[in-house]
């Protein structure tokens, strides 16, 4: 009887926080895309930065199965990792970002700009797995977060291929138009990062860039101990900020636009408003960064039938003979 | 949803799934009704808990009288090379028949898992992903032979739609085990005919078309393959022997390697009856030679100490093969084993102490340490009977050559299973293939061999060899590199490209430093005393890394342009030439060049006034 | 000519060559890829003679490209003959082709003579133009040029880098050189069976040889022009349906010895779709490592098209009167354009040159030529060094290499044919280009 209790509480818990922000927000699930689409040792602080993302929304509530990690190189297990399955953001190395239950998706050689792109569109194979899956309806928020190397209206993969800004717009466009999705929080941390949003032209998308066009984006700091630089400035600042978020606070997305000023940043952080229909002041972070889990409950009584036991008398088998085989050939006849 | 019920707690759980059957029902009703919540999810959260609760109360109240069970092991065992080689082995036995079984209730079997060999029509599975390489000249045979980077071999029940199941096999593996595993394909998969022989039983005999092998020697291992390796056990990472695999300690190893094998396995001794035989691994090897001082013990490699055995497993040990102590005494355990085996096979007799964990965790932290009272001096390493060495021969990006080196330490003549793997992208001239021992030319027993082809199908190379006494053979065979195309090379295209590895099989007549479980069985502990006619090993050999030529990456507008020219240049005179007729006009005067002259002649006049 | 100077000739190309075969150079040479394409490789023979020793089909696999026949044909070589015998096969073979070229120069200059005579002769009498029946005597084909061509045409073969290099690289060019050398023979000679027998075991092999059906009926034809006035259309028919029949029950002996079609998917097939790209001396290989995947087929069409079929009409309404310059217009063609070609098929063309020396006068860019030729056999072998073993260059120094041979050859081509058409016209007008005393200029129009 001791979990009948439990679970009611639980349930009632949940649905009072459902009910609640049902009527607020419209949406009724999220989701989170986490691209890296740098290869090569040098390019930790692009890893070090989704990751980062990575373990903000986890802990704010999104599970494993709602976030779509893709990392293009393996950085916790290199070689020249000192302390290999870890990932620093931090030369204090407080906080390791890989932490010890990662889930990357997409990795290696499958962070592909094809790959992103039916990703988002849901154009995957018959065969891949639920793992892969963007499994996003109309109730769906989604925060996409992209970083690594672009430049005027792109984004490098791999270092052998690019996503124009066109693409990505006309990906979103098709999302829409299948209806995955209700809004869109985009945050993509790379140089010249408003670059990739200005060819946005659906709805409900809320743009956030790390730099504007002209400007190039800079990294935080080095760890001598690595040997390279482990996070980028817009990326370590959005972090600072959602370190203090939890999954109640009431920190609206106004706050979060508000990170990384100019002075700490030393590019201009760039905000694109226009296809948004809310105000962000009314908007929780929890909306993106955080997870529902809706759940309703009836008190009415229900009425359950005696489970039908059948293990009487299943039909005689006929009775196999199994057998090993011999583990190497038989050479008596050569 | 369907819900086993044990006799014992039948009338318990009977009204507790009533009431969630009940539950559900209404939550469903109210889902149909309410346009706004029609998503899942809410129903997966609520069928979770139930599950949960539910879950406890039968673990807790009928483990008896089950058709399945669980069985945690850790076998550690210092190698003469000084390094320590921990095996951490999960065996889940559920009694049932893997071609009828649906997977639709399971307890301790992993139920995505079982759904995966369910809806491909499994019936064994082996995976692993593997990082660095087992030195077996150094190490001896390992309990379970894995070559580097990931590597999946299946059997089917039939070979009905095979290439649709072992793709669609191979993706789902990936999802399940966050592996690239969905590279497999035709194009690198393989049916030996003799190497993988069905490991578990079976009703009929099997044909190799049923048979699927892979391997991706560039797949590396990482957290990300652990954290879903582990979330497949009973006790997931909470309890048990489990804990201790905390990734920081598992990937700061020479050698780790991650397998998982699903077979089915007798259930009794006259084998009418079947069981699926779960084994999850992992092998660790430790390098205490390079640490302050020779010690270690399980908190030393693990990074922590063992708390609990898991509630559900029958049988959850610890072994440590003492062996080597037996005539040095360098070290001695704490605590003292409570018990010592000793184990005799095909020869070869080792001592093992075993740690009980149900027995002991009651006191508290559970560690094994190994003290050294003596510096431990290390000798030269006996070979074991059989293993081999692989290289690429040649230099240049043209044309190159493959090296086996098969070393028979026996004193009489092995027969050995060589499976040469090698991808489209490296053609090999089998007409150039040369078995050499001892300055003569050796002649195989038997010789499979299909060609490959370009972006279909790998070249398989299957040889039965006889190896003479006490002996080196080597195989060598020349190969070419191909030109691919530029959209087909890697965005690292310079950094090569991988081969993965030979497979050299053999039936040992001596168990000499081999340690693996015997066919028919499905613990460590089975090893022991388990002497049998022939102790099969599956060596496998070195990963290579070969360079095939590049193009240049940025041509592609430019080469097109210059190709489409060079054709234009020829298309151009020979359109003129025999459309148009040759007429003799008067010419006119350049007035370019004439204009120039003229201007010329007078800027000098001009100078000169 | 002398039969002593002959024999000196053909004995020290069969020295030059046998030496090479047995020197340490062979390897290089045989490895080179200018020399040994996919297509020809003797490497890839002994593969596939093995495979079928051995009971697999070498179709099923990737590397062996000959045709069903030629496979039996070069089992049987391995089989029966020594490595000393079956590289004296490949000299003597080479030799022949040498002899048989040499008789078609013979021929050919001669009927080429005689032709021009009877045209002069005939215009003569139509036209009271003194001008005219004068002219062309300085510029009329002297006598010895009949047996000066039939030296010069065999020496150019036996002497030409790239012929003993094809020779000494044991590739199966040498005979497919034969078969085009027998076929070349009997056109002119008009023989239907042989030319038809000959082109469609050409054909069978390479694909391209196809075209040289054109030239070959057009000679067979002509048997008839002088006595019919009429187009000879049974005649033609009958070549073709003769040449059909033979490629046919060549296609199905194929079909009987290899046991199943599958030989076609690795023969015209190959040859059509290109799938190795491993660098040659054509433009194919870089232009498809480097072709965006979804318009590949369109650009394979493309080429095939403009290698097979674009030309084969034009030139031969142009040539008609000429069906050995048409002849080898086609195979220099074939040679540049073809998805494999090598230097052994661009010796054979160029072997033929000579039989046209009396346009070399009327040729405008001998020299460059020459000189785009000496560079990129030069250049060829350096820049694969530096790309493929010294890893300083990369692959686009080679194609630039390639490049500029094509394009070499295809002025040479276009000269050739513009030179004749230029001939054509000063034997009808004569050498002076001046107009009403001031100086003209030949145009295409």
């Amino acid at each position: 009887m001791r979990s009948w209790v439990i679970l009611f509480t639980l349930s009632t818990c949940v649905l009072s926080a459902f009910s609640l922000e049902a009527t607020e927000t419209g949406h009724s699930n999220n989701w989170a895309v986490l691209v890296d689409t740098s290869r090569f040792w040098f390019n930790y602080r692009h890893v070090a930065n989704v990751l980062s993302i990575y373990r903000s929304v986890k802990r704010l509530g999104i599970p494993d199965s709602q976030i779509i990690l893709m990392i293009a190189d393996d950085m916790a297990c290199n070689p020249r990792n000192p302390r290999p399955a870890t990932v620093f953001n931090n030369a204090k190395q407080h906080i390791n970002v890989y932490g010890d239950d990662v889930e990357v998706d997409y990795r290696g050689y499958e962070v592909t700009v094809e790959n992103f792109v039916r990703l988002l569109t849901g154009r995957l194979p018959p065969e891949t797995p639920r793992s892969k899956k963007l499994l996003t309806d109309e109730g769906s928020n989604i925060l996409i977060y992209l970083t690594g190397h672009g430049g005027d209206g792109f984004l490098k993969f791999q270092d052998s291929e690019e996503i124009t800004s066109q693409e990505l717009g006309d990906a979103l466009e098709q999302m829409w138009q299948k209806r995955r999705y209700h809004e869109i929080l985009f945050v993509v941390d790379t140089c010249q990062a408003s670059s990739m949003y200005e060819k946005f032209y659906s709805p409900n998308i809320l743009a956030v860039a790390s730099s504007l066009v002209g400007e190039d984006s800079l990294s935080h700091h080095v760890d001598p101990a690595i040997g390279v630089y482990i996070i980028d400035r817009y990326t370590y600042y959005a972090l600072d900020f959602l370190e203090t978020v939890e999954p109640s606070s009431s920190k609206t997305l106004s706050e979060f636009l508000k990170v990384c000023p100019k002075r700490f940043c030393i590019s201009t952080v760039g905000v694109r408003k226009d296809l948004f229909r809310r105000d962000p002041k009314n908007v929780p972070v929890t909306d993106f960064f955080g997870s529902l889990r809706p759940v309703e409950l009836t008190t009415s009584t229900v009425n359950v039938s005696p489970v039908q036991l059948n293990n009487t008398n299943s039909p005689k088998k006929p009775v196999i003979k199994y057998k090993y085989v011999d583990q190497f050939p038989d050479l008596s006849y050569v | 949803m369907r819900i086993a019920v044990y006799p014992k707690c039948e009338k318990f759980l009977t009204s507790i799934c009533e009431w969630a059957k009940g539950c559900l029902k209404v939550i469903q009703l109210q889902l149909q009704s309410c346009a706004k919540m029609r998503t899942a999810f809410a129903m997966y959260f609520i069928q979770a808990l139930i599950l949960s609760a539910i879950g406890d109360v039968g673990f807790v109240s009928c483990t008896s009288d089950v058709d399945d069970a669980f069985n945690e092991e850790l076998m550690l065992k210092p190698l003469p090379s000084g390094h320590v080689y921990a095996h951490f082995q999960f065996t889940t036995l559920w009694r049932t028949d893997i071609e009828t079984e649906t997977f639709q209730h399971s307890r301790l079997f992993p139920r995505g898992l079982g759904e995966i060999i369910g809806r491909h029509n499994v019936r064994e599975l082996h995976v692993s992903l593997t990082e660095g390489l087992w030195r077996y000249e150094k190490w001896g045979y390992p309990l379970q032979d894995t070559g580097s980077g990931a590597e999946v071999y299946a059997w089917f029940n039939d070979d009905r739609r095979i290439d649709e199941n072992w793709k669609s096999l191979t993706n789902a593996l990936a999802g399940l085990l966050c592996a690239s595993l969905n590279f497999v394909d035709v194009s690198n998969s393989l049916s030996p005919d003799f190497t993988f022989r069905p490991s578990g039983a079976i009703p009929r005999p099997l044909n190799s078309s049923c048979l699927r092998y892979s391997s991706l020697p560039r797949e590396i291992v990482c957290t990300e393959n652990l954290t879903p390796f582990k979330k497949l056990l009973p006790c997931d990472s909470k309890k048990g022997l489990a804990t201790l695999l905390n990734s920081a300690y598992i990937h700061n190893t020479n050698y780790h390697s991650i397998a998982v094998d699903v077979r089915p396995v007798c259930t009794n001794a006259a084998c009418t009856q079947t069981t699926i035989e779960l084994r999850q691994t992992i092998s660790l090897v430790y390098d205490t030679m390079t640490t302050d001082s020779q010690d270690w013990s399980v908190r030393k490699l693990f990074g922590i100490g063992l708390r609990s055995a898991c509630p559900l497993a029958t049988l959850s040990r610890v072994y440590v093969d003492v062996t080597d102590n037996e005539t040095s005494e360098t070290y001695r355990l704490v605590p003292e084993p409570p018990e010592t085996l000793i184990s005799l096979r095909g020869g070869q007799e080792n001592r093992i102490a075993v740690y009980d964990i149900k027995s002991l965790s009651n006191a508290g932290m559970f560690n094994v340490a190994a003290v050294h009272s003596k510096a431990k001096i290390y000798g030269v390493e006996i070979p074991p009977v059989l293993f081999a060495n692989r290289y690429v021969v040649g230099y240049g990006q043209e044309r190159g050559g493959l090296v086996t080196k098969l070393h028979n330490n026996y004193w009489k003549p092995l027969d050995v299973v060589l499976l040469e793997n090698i991808p489209w992208y490296i053609p090999v001239y089998t007409h150039t293939i040369r078995i050499t021992c001892q300055g003569k030319l050796l002649k195989p027993l038997i010789k499979r061999y299909v060609p490959g082809r370009e972006r279909e199908r790998p070249y398989y190379l299957e040889m039965v060899l006889r190896l003479p006494p006490r002996s080196v053979t080597e195989f060598s065979i020349e190969l070419d590199y191909l030109f691919l195309k530029w959209q087909e090379y890697p965005p690292d295209a310079n950094h090569g490209f991988y081969m993965g590895p030979a497979i050299i099989t053999s039936l040992l007549p001596t168990a000499r430093n081999y340690t693996a479980l015997p066919q028919d069985g499905s613990t460590i502990s089975s090893s022991f005393n388990a002497s049998r006619d022939g102790y099969l090993v599956q060596l496998r050999t070195e990963i290579l890394l070969v360079s095939l030529p590049t193009p240049d990456f940025s041509m592609p507008y430019n080469v097109i342009c210059l190709a489409c020219t060079a054709v234009a240049l020829a298309f151009g005179p020979l359109h003129n030439i025999t459309t148009k007729r040759l007429v003799l006009k008067p010419s006119k005067k350049n007035k370019l060049v004439s204009y120039i002259r003229e201007k010329l002649s007078k800027t000098k006049v001009d100078k000169i006034e | 000519m002398s039969t002593t100077q002959k024999f000196v000739f053909f004995a020290l190309a069969a020295t030059i060559r046998l030496l090479l075969i047995y020197s340490e150079y062979q390897k290089i040479i045989a490895d080179r890829v200018e020399v040994s394409t996919a297509l020809n490789s003797w490497k890839k023979v002994t593969e596939g003679v093995y495979l079928r020793e051995a009971g697999i089909d070498p179709y099923t696999g990737d590397l062996f490209h000959e045709s069903p026949i030629g496979l039996v044909v070069f089992s049987y070589m391995q089989k029966y003959l020594s490595l000393c015998m079956l590289c004296g096969i490949f000299v003597f073979t080479d030799l022949a082709t040498a002899w048989i070229l040499g008789a078609t120069a013979y021929r050919y200059t001669s009927e080429l003579i005689a032709t021009e005579q009877k045209d002069i002769q005939k215009r003569k009498k139509e036209s009271n133009d003194e001008e005219l029946s004068t002219l062309p005597s300085s510029m009329s084909i002297p006598a010895s040029s009949v047996t000066s061509s039939a030296l010069l045409v065999p020496s150019a073969y036996l002497f030409n880098p790239y012929v003993v290099f094809n020779c000494v690289g044991l590739t199966t060019t040498v005979f497919t050189n034969f078969l085009l050398s027998a076929a070349l023979y009997s056109m002119i000679n008009k023989s239907r069976l042989c030319s038809c027998f000959t082109i469609a075991v050409l054909t069978l092999q390479g694909l391209y040889p196809i075209t040289l059906m054109v030239p070959a009926t057009i000679y067979l034809a002509r048997n008839e022009e002088g006595k019919n006035k009429n187009f000879p259309y049974g005649n033609i028919n009958k070549t073709i349906a003769m040449f059909i029949g033979i490629l046919i029950a060549l296609y199905y002996l194929s079909y009987k010895v290899s046991g199943s079609w599958s030989f076609l998917h690795s023969t015209i097939g190959f040859i059509l779709t290109v799938p190795d790209l491993r660098p040659n001396i054509g433009l194919y290989w870089y232009f498809f490592t480097e072709m965006f995947e979804h318009f590949r087929w369109l650009f394979v069409a493309s080429f095939q098209i403009n290698v097979g079929l674009l030309y084969v009409a034009p030139l031969a309404l142009r040539f008609r009167r000429d069906p050995m310059l048409l002849a080898f217009s086609y195979l220099a063609i074939a040679a540049i354009f073809k998805s494999y070609p090598c230097l052994g098929e661009v010796g054979f063309y160029m072997a033929l040159l000579p039989m046209w020396k009396h346009l070399f006068p009327h040729m405008q860019q001998g020299f460059i030529v020459s000189c785009f030729l000496l560079s990129c056999t030069v250049f060829a072998p350096t820049v694969w060094h530096l790309w493929i073993y010294s890893r300083s260059a990369n692959a686009n120094f080679y194609f630039g290499v390639t490049l500029a041979f094509a394009i070499a050859q295809i002025f040479l081509v276009t000269d050739v044919l513009f030179a004749s058409v230029k001939r054509e016209f000063s034997l009808r007008h004569g050498l002076s280009r001046e107009i009403h005393g001031n100086t003209g200029k030949l145009l295409l129009e």
